[in-house]
């Protein structure tokens, strides 16, 4: 744990359904934690019962293992090490988008990733936003080619078709690495299976090689060192047995190195073992030295098919090789990833100490998630240690993600009551861990809600907040069953807002108890959580519903004028919609609301054409204070300006908070304000005269500038045999999806279809989709973006989406019903 | 008909034999409550008076002005207004809307501070902008007035500082919510005010700027004007830093260069035991 150098912090990240938790338990037996022959169906990180059930993950799981490296292929860790003894802290994460969240958590605290792909199905949606959040995050991936076992029984691909689809996939995921790391300090970060970054194999039947397995297999043959022998088992390297020489084309005699060395020994074991010829495949497993008890020679067609292959080609010790051999120590690893975690100054002291990851720098840790204890309602802090060491009874200052420097707010001086290990289904209690390591933290839980930096340095700032691939854009009321069961609701809620990254709690105005999350399945397993355990009483809810945006679609047709309520102060404003790309750059954090505004200036100059000094003066970015709107002071020479900033700013978050239609967030508003008359003493244009009238001001330039509403669209991707085709599209149809893309995966039968799906009309999609397609289509949703609703929602009518959603969302949240008119927020000179 | 009376300072008697005539025969009368307080209660003044009177807050006074003006179309409405109607607080807005709707209006002056904080020895004549100083929060410190003060001083202008009072203050979060909970009410003392004024001359001594306005000048305390318990201390900016002048209101004063009766005037404030500071000065 102390050996700095020797620790592997990794995450499995993956499509789901690509065999994850499954590979997974190939290390845990590894470990000696499960038994080798039930490694593969027990899904040991698979903790919860629904996740058994259903055999899905739903939150991810960490587990330590420790592995010794033998001392010859000590050779290839090229980074620094101590000895040959390796701790690896490895996170199994789900696949379902839905919880993508969760990955995003993991992804934060590890420096590597194993990123596993069904070689039978491909690169998918989910494979490719994993992959890119793991590079944004700097996380080195290697990659996972799972299931082969399935291409080789079910699939029946001859050797070369086989190498092609790996060939096909390996591609693939070097396009997405190039496509998002083409500047990252992390070097080169592409796949290839000569340097032993790609694994094959089966997590089911427990197998897995990299070609630097067989390179050791054939050193004695070829008399070739290991580390050179790679680099012909892979791409266009034929040999021919005949004229034993190797050639860069095929020819004659001549075949591929990948085929005829490894995929030719593993077809034949296949062959003669599934066609049940017992004295080929007896001579074959003595040839390839896999040692069987008399028992176990009596076993027959696939579990001895299983048996040979885990015994030849053990996974776990494959993968373990490749996490030490090829995934980044953290002292290796924090030098690059510092600059992007760290807030504060990039030389100050902690950053120093998280950059040579320092166990005696003051400490520095990241808590990415809560996870619940057999205690009800207390939670683990897990994260990370970045710098320093964290130890029972510390000290320390916790500072959510509001707190700002110098400020007290979001910040709690409290005592760390123990440091514990994570060990997937227990924990265990540790005096102090250094940094690196990833760790439990117990007593601090009711000072954060979900993420936040433990520190001892006094000026720290904050490390970065995660940035969460998904939003939660379905929203269901709820409200106890027994209106006396409400405290407990209410206390249940809260605990469920803090064992969920993603998912968001709040109030409506109506008193409601609204919660969003991710999808239809991540909304039904947080009720469920919330029900069972959390609040423990049952709960009514409401169906479930989309958040909506408000945007306008011109610029404001007048100059609008709000006085505030003593009259003495006057706003001048008008909107206009915000270039398009910004709002999604903001929310991609391209433009960072809480970034160098001189750098922020620039960027928008160069890439939309603002004019610098206007860029230079925006105000701030609301909702809270990082949403995708813009407040731009236009004034020239205003006095006593500074003193309404904070007052106008606030109004402009309330404003873009709740928006004037009918209560939502905005999206893609950019406020001007032209001018400005003041009072001449500060005391009558405080914040209780400037707030209000600063929201009045943007709701009327809003509703002079063609206000529109937006709703949320998933990219649904759906897989299914040709037959059901047709059954999807006339379920797309109707619910105003738009298929843009159809192409048949290449060696299958099966079909992709892509499309755009509202999220609105999503609800009992997949079930629908199995009823009309006999239960052979499965899509997968992911927020997409967000699509303007064709119609103007100020004006009523029965086909107008627009007005109807308005109308809809007023009744729900208990206004009144009709928008508000102008001339609430509109005064006159 | 709509009267806008002045109450005076201190006491429920000080208002005028005019003014308590009106308010004895109006159908009705408000008393304006938030931008100043009086230092008798509301019970008072309505037993004193023999009225019950309506209390109007800002939200009555800023946007439900209507119903008042509508009744004053008709009859005799009384607006009483603690010190004057139109000095330190000034109400021109409500003249102003009076007007517009055709109502007919008085105004029946009282003393003001404005007026009053002549009782400190300064001569109203040499007064120069009056300003307020606000409280500050953790994110909100304007500076502004200071810079008055100092445009004052640079002038030999004395400077009336009126300080912040918070009364049915909402915070930001219940005034977003709607809801209709105030904060208690916060008066600022001289001291809190004489602080402020010290972190701004620290702050601009920082900044390299050369400033009149130091941490010996000279200012003098007012308390409870026009009261019985009335209080008046003169001392130096940083020694008022830590005076306790007792409940409020309070207000404080700048004096720039001063006449010789000035001088005399203010000397029998000085604080007692401590060498008087406009030995400083000279």
């Amino acid at each position: 744990m102390s050996k700095r150098t020797n620790i592997r912090n990794m995450s499995v990240i993956a499509h789901v359904d690509h065999g994850k938790s499954t590979l997974t338990d190939s290390l845990v037996s590894k470990a000696g934690i499960i038994a080798g022959e039930r490694a593969g169906d027990m899904r040991y990180t698979d903790t919860r019962k629904d996740e058994q059930e259903r055999c899905i993950t739903i939150k991810s799981t960490a587990i330590s293992l420790y592995y010794e490296l033998k001392k010859e292929d000590m050779d290839y860790v090229l980074q620094q090490s101590e000895g040959n003894g390796f701790l690896i802290n490895l996170i199994d994460s789900p696949g379902h988008v839905d919880f993508s969240s969760e990955v995003t958590a993991a992804l934060r605290v590890t420096d590597g990733a194993l990123v596993v792909v069904d070689c039978v199905s491909g690169v998918c949606v989910q494979t490719g936003t994993v992959l890119r959040q793991a590079i944004a995050e700097r996380i080195k991936p290697i990659l996972f080619m799972n299931k082969m076992d399935r291409a080789l029984l079910e699939l029946q691909l001859d050797k070369e078709d086989l190498y092609q689809k790996f060939n096909r996939i390996v591609e693939s995921v070097n396009v997405i690495i190039q496509t998002y790391g083409e500047d990252t300090p992390m070097g080169d970060i592409t796949v290839t299976p000569s340097d032993g970054t790609v694994g094959f194999g089966s997590g089911l039947h427990g197998w897995a090689f990299t070609l630097k397995q067989f390179a050791e297999i054939y050193v004695e043959k070829f008399k070739l060192e290991p580390k050179k022998l790679m680099k012909r088992l892979w791409d266009d390297q034929f040999y021919s047995s005949t004229d034993k020489k190797w050639k860069k084309e095929s020819g004659p005699g001549y075949e591929r190195g990948f085929c005829m060395l490894i995929l030719d020994p593993i077809y034949k074991l296949f062959h003669s073992i599934m066609n049940f010829k017992k004295d080929e495949s007896t001579k074959l497993i003595q040839k390839l030295k896999i040692k069987l008890n008399i028992e176990e020679q009596k076993l027959e067609g696939k579990p001895l098919l299983k048996l040979c292959m885990r015994r030849w080609l053990p996974a776990g010790e494959t993968l373990l090789q490749m996490i030490t051999i090829h995934l980044p120590s953290p002292v290796t690893a924090q030098k690059y990833r510092m600059e992007m975690l760290y807030e504060g100054p990039k030389d100050d002291i902690l950053a120093i100490g998280v950059k040579n990851c320092d166990p005696e720098a003051p400490l520095c840790m990241y808590v990415s998630k809560m996870v619940p204890t057999t205690d009800k309602g207390r939670f683990y802090a897990f994260g990370r240690v970045f710098s320093g060491t964290v130890s029972t009874g510390q000290k320390v200052r916790i500072m959510g993600p509001n707190f700002k420097p110098g400020k007290k707010e979001d910040l709690y001086n409290k005592s760390i009551q123990r440091t514990v290990l994570m060990m997937g289904r227990t924990v265990e209690a540790i005096e102090d861990v250094p940094c690196g390591n990833i760790v439990g933290l117990v007593g601090i839980d009711q000072f954060l809600v979900k993420t936040g930096t433990i520190t001892t340095f006094d000026q720290a700032h904050n490390m970065r907040v995660m940035k969460f691939s998904v939003s939660p854009v379905v929203r269901v009321a709820v409200e106890p069953k027994n209106a006396t069961d409400l405290p407990k609701l209410v206390e249940g809620i809260k605990r469920l807002a803090k064992s969920d990254p993603m998912v968001q709690c709040f109030n409506e105005e109506s008193g409601e108890h609204i919660i969003a999350g991710a999808g239809e399945l991540h909304l039904e397993i947080c009720l469920k959580d919330l029900e069972e355990d959390h609040a423990g009483i049952p709960i009514k809810k409401s169906d479930p519903v989309v958040s909506y945006r408000e945007t306008i679609s011109e610029m404001s047709s007048q100059m609008c004028l709000s006085k505030s309520a003593n009259k003495h102060n006057r706003l001048f404003c008008k909107a206009q919609p915000l270039t398009e790309g910004i709002a999604e750059d903001i929310d991609d954090g391209e433009v960072e609301p809480n970034g160098e505004a001189k750098a922020r200036a620039r960027y928008l100059a160069d890439k939309y054409e603002w004019d610098v000094s206007e860029a230079r003066k925006i105000w701030g970015f609301g909702p809270d204070g990082t949403g995708p709107n813009m407040l731009v002071d236009c004034t020239k020479g205003v006095q006593y300006l500074n003193e309404i900033k904070d007052s106008v700013v606030a109004g402009f978050q309330w404003a873009s908070k709740e928006g004037v239609l009918c209560d939502e967030n905005c999206r893609g508003i950019r406020c001007n304000i032209y001018d400005v008359s003041l009072h001449t003493d500060t005391i009558h244009r405080g914040g209780g005269q400037i707030i209000p009238t600063a929201r009045r001001v943007f709701y009327a330039s809003i509703l002079t500038a063609a206000p529109r509403i937006l709703e949320p669209v998933y990219l649904c991707e759906i897989q299914c045999p040709e037959t059901a085709v047709g059954g999807i599209y006339g379920v797309l149809n109707r619910r105003r999806g738009h298929v843009f893309e159809e192409y048949q995966q290449e060696g299958t039968p099966m079909f992709v279809i892509k499309s755009y799906l509202p999220v609105n009309e999503s609800f009992g999609f997949t079930a629908d989709l199995r009823s009309n397609t006999g239960g052979q289509a499965f899509p997968q949703c992911v927020f997409d973006h967000w699509q303007l609703l064709p119609g103007d929602p100020m004006e009523a009518g029965a086909s107008n989406k627009a007005s109807i959603v308005v109308t809809e969302t007023r009744k729900r949240k208990a206004l009144a019903e009709a928008i508000p008119p102008l001339d609430r927020f509109l005064d006159k000179l | 008909m709509l009267y806008l009376i002045g109450l005076g300072l201190g006491d429920c008697r000080d208002i005028s034999v005019r003014g308590l005539e009106v308010v004895r025969r109006s159908a009705r009368v408000y008393l304006e409550c938030y931008t100043s307080i009086m230092f008798v209660s509301k019970e008072e003044l309505e037993k004193f008076y023999g009225r019950s009177l309506i209390l109007a807050d800002r939200e009555l006074v800023e946007q439900g002005v209507g119903e008042v003006l509508e009744l004053a179309m008709t009859q005799e409405v009384a607006f009483l207004v603690a010190g004057d109607p139109l000095a330190a607080t000034t109400h021109s807005d409500l003249i102003l809307r009076a007007q517009k709707k055709g109502v007919e209006y008085r105004v029946f002056h009282n003393a003001s501070i404005i007026s009053a904080v002549a009782c400190s020895g300064l001569q109203l004549y040499r007064f120069g902008e009056t300003v307020s100083i606000v409280m500050w929060t953790d994110d909100w410190q304007p500076d502004s007035f200071a810079d008055k003060i100092e445009n004052n001083l640079s002038r030999g202008l004395h400077t009336l500082c009126l300080l912040d009072i918070k009364v049915k203050e909402q915070t930001v979060e219940n005034m977003m919510r709607g809801n209709k909970v105030f904060e208690p009410p916060r008066y600022q003392s001289v001291s809190e005010a004489a602080a402020i004024l010290l972190s701004i001359v620290q702050r601009r001594q920082e900044q390299g700027c050369s400033y009149l306005l130091k941490n010996d000048s000279l200012s003098i305390a007012l308390a409870r004007v026009g009261s019985e318990t009335q209080q008046i201390v003169s001392c130096t900016l940083s020694q008022l830093a830590t005076a306790d002048l007792g409940p409020p209101l309070h207000c404080l004063v700048i004096p720039a260069g001063m006449h010789h009766m000035e001088e005399d005037m203010v000397k029998c404030f000085a604080l007692k035991q401590q060498p008087h500071p406009i030995k400083n000065i000279q």
